[in-house]
């Protein structure tokens, strides 16, 4: 959403033609970004009733996954962290870039960048232990440690659920090293954030979901 | 619309707030993983669930900054969730409330997949009229026929003027393609016949109730069922019980776990 | 009236030349063009299966395909292109997109360059579908219902893939019009001035950005069940088939309003323009457009009623379904009321106008049997529910496109089409539609099931009559686009205001300039203030 007009000059940038100002240019992408966040919302919440579903009818299976530590709740815990982390390196990014402190800016996206990176590091450790060991979703589940019904469904709505959650901070990182790269041709200052800021809502919203997935996937069984 | 040409205007995250939210957010994950330690029961899920919206609200108003936004956005983000509740609200409305209707304690699954109706009955011989029987008949016409046969039976219900051919009259003896028989209209019920579908989802003692009261409601002389009618309406006279033919309708969910198992 | 002629003037159909500068334009108005033109080029297609489909039931027996597996293709094919390519997107993205910016007195959308990548995502999503029709083509019905969906061996992840990625589109069509209408009304164009066209599209709006990703989810799960088998719709896996309907109504309920909320706002319009009074009960009419949004999203599991749904939950949807007629109802009254004692001009868009009425009425009370659930039992999947959901979006949402198309149409090219062939090509699609449908209304309470190639032969006589309607329907849509299309090339001048309507679009020259107003345009009135006869002779505005 973070889509500015035809060429960017330093700070005293040209709003598009059918704008009246830089200002309500600058709300109206805001408010895009706001009701693309929306849509994020239903689309993840498809996912949220596929697990209620399992939740409430085998809370016994839940149980199990739990006890039989299908999924490590302190690898969970460590991504929480970064997320968290790099939510807040971002929310400085969006900052400084406000106050046209741009090493700042740079330098926070870039640590956002990093953290983001860590994340998926992690994530990658969690799939391949599990794709060794036959947890898989649905059909591909092979674990014989734990056999209960309705498992393998379980990990399906693991794997959507965090494979859905991994794009975005994929996704994420390209936008926020595009970020880097406009951000260190002095692109962004007081009187042009926009695509900093709608970036920002972005990436806190990736972190919001995580906030659920967390306690739901590893913490309560 | 306005015409303050100021991104100043915009207000600014403090470093020292983000750093507070910063700090909260991470106690708060250091306090939902403490608490998922003990087995509170179902009270982990509601802690869970609170924290992790804590944490939320906060990334929302501050770092996503809705606190010092447009009311405008905050309603607009809003929305989504209510929209989801509705979501899982009218879902669950479905998947909670699916056992009631159908045959409760049809649990157990006969091996070669029929399903056995094990709805033990509350009669000795429920093919035999009597009045709890009848009683019972009366209530579930008034809930399942009157649509189309009409209150009194006469085959005028307000549903009957889209039907054709014309819903059965009770009230008169003639006409009845199946014959007047109790285990004929427990036939029919159990079979549907032209528009009229079948009610094999009603417990055979339901339908039986059914048959019994149908017949009251037209001249007294029609005739009684003779054991080999009994036979063909599945029922071995000598036998106690509802009788069943065999079920042919079966819960959504006996049907999914019965697929899993034989796969 | 600052000018009454384009002759030497800049508009936006010669402001730039040559294919790059439409394929590549940011201008609202030639990307609604782009649209409406792979639109109809998809009902063509769409319509040819369905005609093919009623040659199969001209008689018992099989007609023209070969195998009762090719008819499941064909009509597959002719529902998921009406659907996802023609209903859906008709009237936002074509009509929508050209005049909601001149509406709210704009000079573009709030995000011309999502507009045209939203165009463009419709394309690649409407390619990868269409690409099955030449590789193994698909069967499951476009609503894809689980398992069969899972198992069948056609390319149905294809299709799949192309409606979730038409689903983008639609979601930064409907992002894209609400940002416009809270951002870039003209000064004096208050939330009580709005035509009701708009109040529409905003409504519509909301309800795509909030029912598409639902589908983007559950096409997603369905695409997941297929390649790897995840489990959560497949009963051999432990998984709830019934779910998937949920999943599935929960979008696709709201995109029958999505389908039909735009065709009222188009009604809405037309009517007071040519009965030349102000509209009655403007607040009504927006009020009832939320209502019907609000409402689209609670009644889904009326689709539901013989799927194994819980009877509590047939019992909950059946009542709030028939909530549903309550605000529609507002609307038909205050339609009818507008007319009463006006100026009535029937002109062609009022025509089709007057069609809608009729034909909108009859599918939206057959919806409220289809409510009722013990009717509902004796009613599914046979042809009732086909005739009404066609009364509905063909009757319904069609109807009024052509109203729009013929209103709008001196605004696009600043031409007039004849009046004659129009209004006989109104006629013959009126007629042509009772003809082709209200015969399986019957067809449906005698108990024809749906879906089939075959049927009994005491349905032919009805099914014979069907299929010749559909005959009429064709050669009116063939009238209406000879007719359309030689309009373009030498219609008339048709000058900036032919009805002499009140909204922005027409207070500026025909065709549009590129920047759609040549000054900026300032409300002072509400967009219905009709006076009579007299406004639509003399001089506009």
């Amino acid at each position: 959403m973070a889509q500015g007009t035809g060429s960017v000059s330093h700070l005293d940038r040209h709003h598009a033609h059918h704008f009246k100002s830089g200002h309500e240019e600058f709300e109206a992408c805001k408010q895009g970004m706001w009701i693309f966040l929306v849509t994020e919302v239903l689309f993840f919440s498809g996912m949220f009733v596929a697990y209620a579903v399992l939740r409430v009818f085998y809370p016994d299976m839940m149980h199990d996954v739990h006890h039989h530590k299908l999924l490590d709740w302190r690898m969970g815990a460590l991504n929480t962290v970064v997320l968290i982390t790099s939510s807040w390196t971002m929310a400085r990014a969006v900052s400084s870039s406000q106050r046209g402190e741009q090493k700042n800016t740079v330098g926070f996206l870039w640590a956002t960048l990093l953290l983001a990176g860590v994340f998926l590091v992690v994530k990658y450790f969690e799939y391949s232990h599990k794709i060794h060991e036959h947890i898989l979703p649905g059909a591909q589940y092979a674990y014989e440690g734990l056999t209960t019904a309705k498992v393998p469904i379980f990990m399906s709505v693991y794997f959507v659920m965090t494979g859905i959650h991994g794009l975005h901070v994929v996704i994420g990182m390209g936008v926020i090293y595009y970020l880097i790269r406009r951000a260190k041709r002095n692109e962004f200052g007081p009187r042009y954030f926009t695509p900093v800021e709608m970036t920002g809502l972005y990436w806190h919203f990736v972190d919001l979901v995580w906030i659920y997935l967390f306690p739901l996937l590893y913490l309560v069984g | 619309m306005s015409e303050h040409h100021s991104n100043e205007q915009h207000h600014i995250l403090s470093n020292s707030m983000a750093a507070k939210i910063f700090g909260a957010l991470l106690v708060l994950t250091v306090v939902t993983v403490w608490v998922a330690q003990f087995d509170l029961g179902s009270l982990n899920f509601a802690v869970a669930m609170l924290v992790a919206s804590v944490k939320a609200t906060l990334v929302c108003l501050f770092f996503m900054g809705l606190k010092y936004d447009h009311k405008e956005n905050t309603v607009i983000f809003s929305t989504s969730f209510i929209f989801m509740i509705i979501f899982m609200i009218l879902t669950f409305g479905d998947l909670l409330t699916r056992g009631d209707v159908y045959v409760k304690d049809m649990s157990k699954i006969i091996p070669d997949g029929a399903v056995a109706a094990q709805t033990k009955s509350k009669y000795e011989k429920a093919w035999v009229s009597n009045p709890e029987l009848l009683a019972h008949g009366k209530e579930l016409f008034a809930a399942q026929c009157v649509t189309c046969h009409g209150a009194g039976g006469a085959g005028n219900g307000v549903a009957a003027a889209g039907l054709n051919p014309k819903p059965r009259n009770f009230t008169v003896a003639d006409g009845w393609k199946n014959g007047r028989k109790a285990s004929a209209i427990y036939g029919t019920l159990t079979k549907g016949l032209n528009s009229m579908p079948a009610f094999a989802s009603l417990p055979p003692d339901d339908r039986w109730a059914l048959s019994h009261y149908v017949r009251t409601l037209g001249p007294h002389e029609s005739e009684k069922d003779s054991a080999e009618d009994l036979k063909k309406a599945g029922i071995d006279a000598s036998g106690a019980g509802g009788g069943s033919a065999g079920e042919k309708q079966i819960p959504i969910d006996v049907a999914i776990d019965l697929m899993s198992e034989k796969s | 009236m600052s000018h009454s002629t384009t002759a030497h003037g800049d508009n936006y159909l010669n402001h730039s030349h040559g294919l790059k500068s439409w394929l590549l334009t940011l201008d609202h108005k030639r990307i609604g063009l782009m649209y409406l033109f792979v639109i109809l080029a998809m009902f063509l297609l769409g319509g040819i299966f369905a005609l093919l489909v009623r040659w199969e039931l001209f008689a018992p027996g099989m007609q023209f395909f070969s195998s009762p597996n090719t008819y499941n293709q064909a009509f597959t094919y002719h529902g998921a292109i009406m659907v996802f390519m023609v209903v859906i997107p008709l009237i936002p993205a074509a009509i929508g997109n050209f005049i909601l910016p001149m509406q709210i007195g704009a000079k573009d959308v709030a995000f011309p360059r999502w507009n045209l990548v939203s165009y463009y995502v419709y394309l690649f999503g409407l390619l990868i579908a269409a690409s099955t029709l030449f590789i193994n083509k698909v069967d499951t019905g476009w609503t894809f219902y689980a398992p069969y969906s899972i198992r069948t061996g056609t390319s149905a992840t294809l299709v799949l893939m192309g409606a979730f990625i038409m689903g983008f589109s639609s979601i930064l069509t409907g992002l894209n019009f609400i940002v416009s209408i809270h951002k870039l009304r003209a000064p004096g164009l208050t939330w009580d001035r709005l035509p009701l066209f708009l109040w529409a599209l905003y409504a519509t709006s909301i309800v795509q950005v909030l029912a598409t990703p639902v589908l983007a989810i559950t096409l997603l799960l369905l695409i997941l069940e297929r390649t790897i088998g995840i489990g959560i719709f497949d009963p051999k896996l432990g998984g709830d088939p019934v779910l998937f309907q949920h999943f599935f109504w929960f979008y696709s309920h709201p995109a029958v309003y999505i389908m039909v909320l735009p065709a009222m706002g188009v009604i809405s319009d037309v009517i007071p323009a040519f009965s030349r009074k102000p509209i009655f009960g403007y607040k009504a009419i927006a009020a009832a457009t939320f209502g019907i949004a609000l409402v689209a999203f609670v009644v889904w599991g009326h689709h539901m009623f013989v799927s194994g749904q819980s009877e509590f939950a047939n019992f909950v949807f059946s009542f709030l379904t028939m909530l549903v007629a309550v605000p529609t109802g507002v609307k038909v009254f205050s339609w009818l009321a507008t007319m009463y004692k006006g100026s009535l001009r029937m002109d062609t868009p009022m025509l089709y106008a007057f069609g809608f009425l009729f034909v909108f009425t009859i599918g939206g009370l057959t919806g409220v049997f289809l409510a009722v659930v013990s009717v509902d039992v004796h009613l599914t999947a046979t042809y009732f529910v086909v005739a009404h959901f066609h009364y509905v979006m063909v009757g319904g949402t069609l109807l009024a496109f052509l109203a729009g198309l013929h209103y709008w149409f001196p605004k696009f090219c600043g031409k007039m089409y004849n009046e004659g062939p129009a209004k006989l090509a109104a006629w013959l699609i009126m007629i042509g539609f009772n003809v082709t449908f209200f015969p399986q209304f019957i067809l449906g309470v005698l108990g024809m099931p749906r879906r089939y190639a075959d049927y009994l032969p005491q349905f032919e006589q009805l099914n014979r009559v069907s299929t010749i309607g559909s005959w009429f329907l064709a050669v009116g849509f063939v009238l209406v686009a000879w007719n359309l299309a030689k309009g373009l090339k030498s219609g008339v001048k048709s000058g900036p205001n032919p009805w002499g309507a009140l909204t922005l679009e027409w207070q500026t020259p025909s065709p549009p300039p590129h920047e759609n107003f040549l000054k900026e345009p300032v409300v002072t009135e509400g967009p219905y203030e009709y006076r009579g006869e007299k406004a639509l002779m003399g001089s506009n505005a």
